[in-house]
C-alpha cells in the first residue's frame, strides 16, 4: 500500500455513511440480498457504504452471512 | 381452530410459509413450541461456536469449557431476546437469517467484553504521540509529502477535540477494536464510530486547506 493510499484509508470518511444503529434492524434483510446474489447496495446505500469502513459492523455482517450460509433455512417441524 | 389459535396466527401472519410456522410454533400456546425451542437453540447453539471460532483471534486464553460456556451463554441469551421479540418478526427475511442475526450480535458483545476485560487499551494507544511509522517523514521525501505529515501532525494535536482525537488515535493509529473502546469509554459503538467518522472529516478538511488533499471522488465534503 502506498503512503498515500494508507493515507486515504486512514482518513477514510464517506458521505452517506449510515452508521452502526442503522445497520442492525435490516442486516437480515441485506444478508438476504446477498444470498441472492443482487446488490443490497442499491436499497440499503447507507448501510453497504458503512460496512466497508467500520470493522465492527463488518464482522457481525460477515457472522450472519455466514450463518445463514452454513446453517441454512432449518424448517420448525 | 380455538379463539387462542386463530388469535396466534393472525398475529404472526408475516413472512414465508417456513418462517410463519417458526414463529407460531415459538408461542409458548402452541403445542409444538417445546420441539421447536429446542430445534431453534440447537441451531443457535451451533451458530454461536461458528461464531466464537471465527472471531478466535480476539479471543486468546479462551479455550475448553470457557469456550464452550460462552457459546452456551450465546445461544441461550439469543433464544430469550428471540422469544421475547417473536412478535416483532417482521417477514423481510427468513425467520432464521433473522434469528441468527441475535446469536451473531450476542458473540459480537461477548468477544468485545471478554477481550476489554482481559486485553484492555493501554493509555499510550489512547494518547497522542506521534503518527506511526508508515506515516512519518523518511529521508527524501518530497517537500510535499513532508508539508502533508506536518499539516496532518498539527490537526490531530489542535483541531480535533480531546474525545474525537482519542477515538482517532486508539482507532485508526493503533488498531484498538471500536468496541473495545466502546467499553473502555463507556459508550457504544455508534457514537464511537461518530467521533471517529467526525474526527476523519474534520482531518481531510484540514489537509485541503492546508492545500494538501487526500483522496478524489470520494471524499467527505468540507
Amino acid at each position: 500500500m502506498t503512503d498515500l493510499r494508507a493515507l486515504d484509508e486512514l482518513l477514510r470518511a464517506q458521505e452517506g455513511d449510515a452508521g452502526c444503529n442503522a445497520g442492525v434492524p435490516i442486516m437480515d434483510q441485506f444478508v438476504e440480498i446477498e444470498l441472492r446474489g443482487e446488490d443490497p447496495s442499491e436499497r440499503f446505500p447507507g448501510t453497504a457504504i458503512h460496512l466497508r469502513v467500520c470493522p465492527g459492523c463488518r464482522a457481525d455482517h460477515d457472522g450472519v452471512l455466514e450463518a445463514a450460509r452454513r446453517f441454512g433455512d432449518l424448517e420448525p417441524d | 381452530m380455538s379463539a387462542g389459535r386463530t388469535q396466534t396466527t393472525q398475529r404472526t401472519a408475516r413472512g414465508d410459509q417456513v418462517s410463519r410456522r417458526w414463529v407460531e410454533q415459538l408461542h409458548a400456546d402452541h403445542p409444538r413450541h417445546e420441539d421447536a425451542a429446542a430445534k431453534l437453540h440447537d441451531v443457535l447453539q451451533r451458530a454461536a461456536f461458528h461464531e466464537l471460532r471465527r472471531r478466535r483471534g480476539q479471543l486468546p486464553g479462551l479455550s475448553g469449557p470457557e469456550f464452550d460456556d460462552v457459546a452456551q451463554q450465546c445461544a441461550d441469551d439469543a433464544m430469550m431476546k428471540i422469544l421475547g421479540h417473536v412478535d416483532e418478526f417482521q417477514g423481510l427475511s427468513r425467520f432464521t437469517t433473522w434469528a441468527y442475526k441475535f446469536v451473531v450480535f450476542e458473540v459480537s458483545n461477548k468477544v468485545a467484553r471478554h477481550a476489554w476485560q482481559h486485553h484492555p487499551p493501554s493509555p499510550r494507544e489512547l494518547t497522542w504521540d506521534h503518527l506511526p511509522d508508515t506515516l512519518t517523514q523518511r529521508p527524501g521525501d518530497l517537500a510535499e509529502r513532508r508539508e502533508q505529515i506536518e499539516a496532518l501532525s498539527d490537526a490531530i494535536e489542535h483541531e480535533l477535540t480531546p474525545r474525537q482525537r482519542e477515538v482517532f488515535v486508539a482507532i485508526a493509529l493503533n488498531d484498538v477494536s471500536i468496541d473495545v473502546l466502546s467499553l473502555e469509554l463507556g459508550s457504544n459503538r455508534n457514537a464511537i464510530y461518530k467521533n471517529l467518522f467526525d474526527a476523519r472529516r474534520k482531518l481531510r478538511a484540514c489537509l485541503a486547506a492546508a492545500g494538501h488533499p487526500v483522496g478524489a471522488a470520494e471524499e467527505a465534503g468540507t
